[in-house]
Order: C-alpha cells, then sequence, then structure tokens
C-alpha cells in the first residue's frame, strides 16, 4: 500500500482513464449500477395489432393451400385449362388495374415502370411459358411420383420459410424461385401441355404478383387489406375442404393457431421480458452515416 | 596439424626420385601426380614443368622428394635433404619406403626452416588409381560457374587437378628424352588406330549429314507447309512430331563443334546410340513385318475389326435408348441423343466402305517409315489409330460439351435460384436483386437443366469411358516411343561397364595403421545409381513435363472438360 494507492477522502473517482487516479483500474464505486437500464426501447404490443400483422402469415399459407386446390382440380380433370385461364386472365388484369389505380397515390420518389415494360414482361412470361409447356410436360415423366410430390412439399416449404413477411413487395429470390420450381414439378405431372401452361400462369400470379398488389393494397388502406386477407384464408380452407376434407381441418387449425394463438402467446410473454442494458455494453454509432457531410 | 597426400598407386613401386605434383589452395594437402626418376637436369625438370603448366592450366610444382630403397644407392638422405635446396619451396615432402615394411615414413620440413620438427605432424596417405581419377566425373555435376567464385570441396579439386593434369601423363615411359616419369601408362595408342581413323571419317560425314539437315529444315520451313490448317495438322499428329523431334536429336548429333564439356559429350553420345537403336529395332520390324504376307493379312483383318467396333457402338447406343441399368432418363432427350449419335455412327461406317480398297497401300508404305526408326512406326500406328476411333472421339466431345454446358448453367442458375450472383470484379459471390421475369425464366431453366442433368451425364460416361480406353493405347505408345527417344543408353552402359566413369563421392579403405607410422587410406569410387544415371543424363523430351495429375484429370472428367493423351506443354510455336 502506497501513499499514492490510499483512497483519500478528498480525492472523488472519475471514470476517466488519462488521468492518473489513487484507485485500481478495476475501480468503480456504488454510483456503477444508478446507470442500468431496463428493456430499453420496447414495443408494448397490443394484441389485436399482432393479430394483424399475423394475418399476413395465414394469408400466405391460404395462398399456398389454394394453388394446391386448384392443381387437385385440374389433375382430377374437374377444372378445365380454358376456364383456369381466362380466369387468370380477367383476374390479372382487374388487379393490374387496381395496381395501377393505387400507384400514383403512393407518390415514391423512385421511377415508376412504364406501362410498355409491364407489357413486355407480360409478353416474356407467356411466351417462355408457352413456348416451354411442352417441355416441362415429359420434364418428370420418368421421375416417381412420390419424388416429385416430396420435392414439390419441401420446395412450398422454403416458400414459406424464406417469404418476405414484412415487405412482400420486391419478393425474395429465394421464395419465389421455390415456389416457382414446386409449381414447376408439379405442373409437370398435369395430363397436357396447356395444363400446364394453365397451371403455371396460375403460379405466376399467385406467387409473384398477388404479394405485389397486397403490398399496395396495404400501404394504401391498412384496415380493408386485413380483412382481405382473412377473406383469402376463408377462401383457403374452403377451398381445400371441397377436394380434400382432412387437409382442410389441418389447414384452419394451422390458421387459428397462427393468427390467433401465437400474437396471444407473445403478448403473454412480454411481461417477462428483461433487458438489461448499460456502460459496460459496447459503443454504438448513434449518427447516421449517409448525413455525414463529406 | 593433419597434412593429407593423395599418391598415386602406381608410384608405389616407382624408383627414387622427385615427386610431381600439386598443393590444393588453402589446404594441407597435396595431390602427387608423377615421380620424376634420377637422374635429372634441375633445370629441365623446371622447363618441363612449367610446359605442362602452360598446356593443363594446372599448377603443377615439385612437392618433394620419394626414395626407394634399393642396394645401389645408400646415404642418399643427405642428397634428398639438398634436393629441396635446389627446389625452392615452402614445403618440402620427404617420402621414403624402407625394406621391409608397408608403409611409407614421412617427412615435411617447412622453409625457411624456423619451425622445423617442432610440431608433431600427421600424415595420411590416401592411395588413389590415377586412370579411373581421371577419367572419372563426380556427381552432381556441378554448374559452369566461374573459378574462385565459390570454394569447391577438396575432393573436387582433387578430381579437377587429376582430370587436368593429362598432358603430363602423355610422356611414355618409353620415350627418349632428358626426363623419366613414372605415372600412370596408358596401354599405347596403337589399339585406337581404328577409333582414329573413325574420327577422321565423320568430320565428312557429319557435314554432309548436317548440310541435308539444313536443307531438310528449310524445306519445312517454307511458306506453303506452315499455313494454318497444316500447321495445326501436323501438331495434332504424333508422327509428325517426332519428325521434328528426330530432326533436332540428328542436328545435335551432327553438329560440327566438338563436344567440350562433360554433359554435352554425354547427351551427344546418348542420342547419337538411341538413334543406332531406335533405327536397328526398326530395321528389324521391317523385316518381320514384309514377311510371309503379314500386311495384307493385317489389312483385311483392320476393317472387320473397325466394322466391328461400329456394331458393338450400335448396341451400346440401343441399349442406351431404353432403360440402361434400370435408370430412368428422359425418354425424349435420350432418344434425340441416341438417333444422333446412331446417324453419326452410320457416317462413320459408309466413310470405312470408302477407304477400304486403299487400306493395304496405306499400309504398305506406312510400315516403310520403321525404316527411320521403330519411334516412327510406332507415332504412325498412334496416329492410324485415333483416324480410326475417330467416331469415338467425336462423341466424347459432343458428350463433354454438353454435359459441360449443362453444368456451367447449372452452377450459374443455382447462384440465380438463391439470389446470389458472381461478382467478376471481386471474384466472390454477392447477392443481387433480379427482376420477376429473370426470376421466372432463371427457374424455369433451372428446372429443365436439373431434370435433364442425369440423362446427359450417363451418356457422357459412357463415351468418356470409351474415349479413356483409345487414350490409354495411345498413351502406352507415346510412352514408348518416348522412352525409345529419351533412355540414356550410353550413360547407363557406362555406368554397368566401368562403374568408375560416373562417380558419386568416394569412400576410403584402411590400409594399414601401424603405430608410428602415417594412415594409409585406399580411395575406391562410389559408382552413381542406376535411377541417378537415367534421371540425369535421359533426353529432355516433352514428357519430361509431367502430365495432368490423378486428381486434375479426375476433376477435369467430372467438370467435362476435353482430355487429350498427351498434352504437349512445350509446343514450339515459331
Amino acid at each position: 500500500m502506497g501513499p499514492d494507492i490510499a483512497p483519500g477522502p478528498a480525492v472523488p473517482w472519475r471514470k476517466v482513464l488519462w488521468e492518473r487516479q489513487p484507485f485500481p483500474d478495476n475501480y468503480v464505486d456504488e454510483r456503477f449500477l444508478e446507470e442500468l437500464r431496463r428493456n430499453e426501447g420496447i414495443r408494448q404490443y397490443r394484441y389485436w395489432a399482432v393479430v394483424k400483422e399475423a394475418v399476413l402469415v395465414g394469408q400466405q399459407l391460404s395462398c399456398v393451400a389454394i394453388f394446391i386446390t386448384l392443381w387437385l382440380y385440374m389433375e382430377q380433370g374437374l377444372l378445365s385449362p380454358e376456364a383456369l385461364l381466362w380466369t387468370s386472365l380477367i383476374v390479372g388484369l382487374l388487379g393490374y388495374g387496381l395496381h395501377n389505380a393505387l400507384r400514383p397515390q403512393l407518390g415514391s420518389d423512385r421511377k415508376p415502370r412504364t406501362h410498355l415494360a409491364d407489357l413486355q414482361s407480360a409478353a416474356i412470361f407467356l411466351s417462355f411459358t408457352f413456348g416451354f409447356s411442352p417441355v416441362l410436360k415429359t420434364l418428370t415423366e420418368s421421375v416417381s411420383t412420390d419424388t416429385v410430390y416430396a420435392m414439390s412439399a419441401l420446395m412450398l416449404l422454403a416458400h414459406l420459410v424464406s417469404f418476405p413477411y414484412a415487405h412482400p413487395s420486391p419478393t425474395g429470390s429465394l421464395s419465389l424461385n421455390a415456389a416457382l420450381f414446386a409449381s414447376v414439378c408439379l405442373a409437370s405431372r398435369l395430363p397436357g401441355a396447356l395444363h400446364t401452361f394453365a397451371m403455371l400462369s396460375c403460379a405466376l400470379l399467385m406467387f409473384a404478383l398477388w404479394p405485389c398488389l397486397l403490398q399496395s393494397i396495404r400501404d394504401h388502406a391498412p384496415g380493408p387489406s386485413a380483412w382481405l386477407c382473412v377473406g383469402v384464408c376463408l377462401g383457403g380452407v374452403g377451398g381445400l375442404g371441397s377436394r380434400w376434407p382432412g387437409g382442410a381441418v389441418l389447414l384452419a387449425l394451422a390458421l387459428v393457431s397462427v393468427i390467433l394463438l401465437c400474437p396471444l402467446l407473445l403478448v403473454k410473454l412480454q411481461r417477462h421480458k428483461d433487458n438489461i442494458q448499460g456502460p459496460w455494453d459496447e459503443a454504438e454509432i448513434h449518427e447516421d452515416l449517409c448525413k455525414v457531410p463529406y | 596439424m593433419v597434412l593429407k597426400v593423395f599418391f598415386p598407386q602406381c608410384c608405389n613401386r616407382a624408383d627414387s626420385g622427385l615427386l610431381v605434383g600439386r598443393w590444393l589452395p588453402g589446404r594441407d594437402t597435396a595431390v602427387v601426380l608423377a615421380v620424376i626418376h634420377y637422374p635429372f637436369i634441375p633445370s629441365t625438370v623446371k622447363q618441363y614443368l612449367q610446359q605442362i603448366q602452360g598446356q593443363s592450366q594446372v599448377p603443377v610444382e615439385v612437392l618433394g622428394s620419394w626414395s626407394m630403397p634399393s642396394e645401389k644407392q645408400e646415404g642418399l638422405d643427405s642428397f634428398l635433404r639438398d634436393l629441396s635446396t635446389i627446389f625452392p619451396q615452402t614445403r618440402w615432402l620427404q617420402v621414403s619406403r624402407e625394406m621391409g615394411q608397408t608403409g611409407f615414413s614421412c617427412q615435411l620440413l617447412q622453409l625457411p626452416p624456423e619451425k622445423e620438427e617442432e610440431e608433431e605432424d600427421r600424415v595420411i596417405f590416401v592411395h588413389y588409381d590415377q586412370r579411373k581419377v581421371m577419367l572419372s566425373q563426380l556427381h552432381p555435376l556441378e554448374s559452369p560457374a566461374l573459378p574462385g567464385c565459390e570454394e569447391p570441396s577438396e575432393l573436387r579439386q582433387m578430381f579437377w587437378t587429376v582430370a587436368h593434369s593429362e598432358p603430363l601423363f602423355l610422356k611414355d615411359k618409353y620415350d627418349e628424352g632428358p626426363l623419366k616419369l613414372s605415372h600412370w601408362q596408358s596401354e599405347g595408342r596403337e589399339a585406337s588406330i581404328l577409333v582414329e581413323l573413325m574420327k577422321l571419317a565423320s568430320t565428312p560425314l557429319c557435314l554432309l549429314l548436317a548440310w541435308l539437315l539444313a536443307a531438310w529444315s528449310w524445306v519445312t520451313s517454307t511458306r506453303l507447309l506452315n499455313l494454318s490448317p497444316l500447321r495445326f495438322l501436323s501438331s495434332k499428329l504424333s508422327s509428325c512430331v517426332q519428325l521434328s523431334y528426330r530432326t533436332a536429336h540428328m542436328k545435335t548429333v551432327t553438329s560440327p563443334h566438338t563436344a567440350t564439356s562433360h554433359t554435352h559429350f554425354m547427351r551427344k553420345a546418348n542420342v547419337l546410340v538411341s538413334l543406332l537403336l531406335d533405327v536397328s529395332l526398326g530395321l528389324l520390324f521391317i523385316s518381320w513385318l514384309y514377311r510371309e504376307e503379314r500386311l495384307a493379312r493385317l489389312a483385311s483383318a483392320l476393317l472387320p475389326a473397325a466394322d466391328r467396333v461400329s456394331r458393338e457402338l450400335e448396341d451400346l447406343l440401343q441399349w442406351l435408348m431404353g432403360a440402361p441399368a434400370g435408370l430412368k432418363m428422359n425418354r425424349a432427350l435420350d432418344q434425340v441423343l441416341g438417333r444422333f449419335f446412331l446417324y453419326h455412327i452410320h457416317l462413320w461406317i459408309s466413310y470405312l466402305r470408302l477407304l477400304a480398297p486403299f487400306l493395304e497401300v496405306i499400309l504398305w508404305y506406312g510400315g516403310l517409315s520403321a525404316a527411320l526408326g521403330l519411334t516412327f512406326a510406332l507415332s504412325l500406328l498412334s496416329d492410324m489409330l485415333a483416324l480410326l476411333t475417330f467416331h469415338i472421339y467425336c462423341f466424347y466431345v459432343y458428350g463433354a460439351r454438353l454435359y459441360c454446358m449443362k453444368l456451367y448453367g447449372l452452377c450459374s442458375l443455382w447462384r440465380l435460384f438463391r439470389g446470389r450472383k458472381w461478382n467478376v470484379l471481386r471474384q466472390r459471390v454477392d447477392s443481387c436483386c433480379y427482376d420477376l421475369d429473370q426470376l421466372f425464366i432463371g427457374t424455369l431453366l433451372f428446372t429443365i437443366l436439373l431434370f435433364l442433368l442425369p440423362t446427359t451425364a450417363l451418356y457422357y460416361l459412357v463415351f468418356t469411358m470409351l474415349r479413356l480406353m483409345v487414350v490409354a493405347l495411345q498413351g502406352v505408345l507415346h510412352l514408348s516411343v518416348d522412352l525409345i527417344n529419351s533412355f540414356p543408353l550410353f550413360a547407363l552402359s557406362l555406368r554397368v561397364f566401368t562403374p568408375y566413369r560416373l562417380a558419386e563421392g568416394v569412400k576410403f579403405r584402411v590400409l594399414s595403421d601401424e603405430p608410428g607410422t602415417a594412415l594409409h587410406l585406399l580411395m575406391e569410387m562410389n559408382a552413381l545409381g542406376l535411377g541417378e544415371v537415367v534421371q540425369t543424363y535421359r533426353t529432355p523430351t516433352y514428357s519430361c513435363y509431367p502430365p495432368d495429375s490423378w486428381g486434375a484429370l479426375l476433376r477435369k472428367l467430372f467438370v467435362g472438360e476435353l482430355v487429350y493423351p498427351w498434352k504437349h506443354k512445350t509446343t514450339k510455336t515459331d
């Protein structure tokens, strides 16, 4: 104990390292825990708000169910490809009109796509799908049906897992590709080339374009979009129930648990959240780097 | 202080006289080269040594005296001691032999004599065979560095001294002259008259051959023969490649400059011997081939064999077009590929029919090429094999290209599938935001390629196996050609019959180690190992550079790159 280490009451401890002080390096005084903060920046979830967001997940689940329903109808010959094509065309045109009607009010700073570009994209979709549909038809001929089903199920699951639920508008590459892969696999088991074409167009509509439309509806009118999602969910359960009641029950259970039970669990468990922050945390740079003048 | 004296065995029983040799610079080592007998005139000795020095670049000097006991000479010691004053040296060796003893006794006189006899000198006598040391070449061969740039080892210096003092040994025992020397005696020159005659004859022969070769290389370098299709063709035909190698070899042999360095000489001799061997083997082959109508039988057997191969291939394709080995392949693609290849075989068979009447003539003239050497016949055989199995090569190339493209497409589309792309600038995989239509088409193609891959892969596998069989055959032919081209037969026979010529270090054996006298060692050569001989002296040809390793070959096969029998890494471009 040298004289310079003995804590003199006259010298108060200061939390600086650039000054020689009569304290050991790891010294802290009793004010240390005053800086402890708990659950900083927490958001208190309200039940119905969470349910409104969770409906989106259920909606995507139902979309997959609707697609499978349509495929079942096609495979059993209950739905003609022409009917599906005409329906898809009408629904697509309606959706495009709605999307265009909603777009100007967004006022986004990005340059909007022209109608010509949309037309070009549509032409590419249709021509490629139509041209490749005979190839796709014979693609999985020699592969066993179980393999195809397993692959499709896996891919649809991958689609659901990797779907960007927070912002569905630029669809994630992996989710869209997985869904398209699954739909190609399923469509190749259908009896004719036109069936394949119709099924792929339907898949494009459902997995690529519908999330875009839904995003713009949500941006424009959050209230009705939730009800729209509920409608999609009901449609999915009803559709699946018409061909496969057991599946419909399972889907309904899954939807209820996702939409109602999981938010409840989240809100209930939020009381137990205990995050502590304090001076021991590593430093955070709060300044936005984009605003630094240079 | 330990003094080493290298003493030639042939001087063991020489009459008394002067020791002539050299002190190795910077070491306590003396190399005795010869003994000059009494009587001599000192000025003549000095003059002779200067003359030898001028001829051989070896600083030969008088080392000391040598006394051999005999009846006539008594009381010689004082005379020998006086000799040192006649030949002023800093060190003076006095070596003498006693009557009943095997060992020598040695005294070293330091001049000026203030340090004389003060410390006990140990002397080691190393007896060496002068002829063997003179003829041998110490390995590993040193690079021709500047003398004095780096201090060579003692042994190397000793070898150098003995090998370069050849003019000293030219003086014959029977020569009448003022000096009598004792050293290694050659067997006389009379026996080598034939060699001398051949040497005389070889010069005009070499000149003639060199002129012919110059004419030949002028013909090959004319513009007509260097047009692009001909050049490409000749670089692919192994007989043309062999021709160019042989021309280079002949140029080496017939160059009018005499070989100065050991390596150069060995290269020339090796090439000459392998050339002679090659030609004699080729003549043997011709004498076998052109007898008993073997050629006609061969020609008549060749076509049915090729036909048979084609039919087997057809069967194989039919099998592949069904469900080979129970594999389920894409039926449509399978049919397309199978029909394509069947048509190819059909084309091939008609080509063979066209070729059939000329086959025997072609074989007859081709067989004549064996007169140039067996290697030519083998190269020609390899070329004919390549031409007769051209359809297999075509199948292989189609299959490999298709497979390679598919694999490449799948790789990049798999990246698109995960929303990544290959960044060329940074050489890494980056994430990327694709458009909707890009994603759609990419996924469509990915699915198609993925489901069609097994069919293509199977075709590729089968045709690769066929190709590998042909490549293995051609590889064996090329290897044997290369063996004949590059095998150092001369060096190997030198090693077998006169092992001391190619030495790899020395070993010592103790002759006598009596207390009180000097230690006597016998120096013997270690012969160079056979593998080392082959490695050091083989003529460099293209296959000295190793072809792809097995791992690289497998990787290439997996990726679908084309595999060739022998990649020429050092193609002569101009």
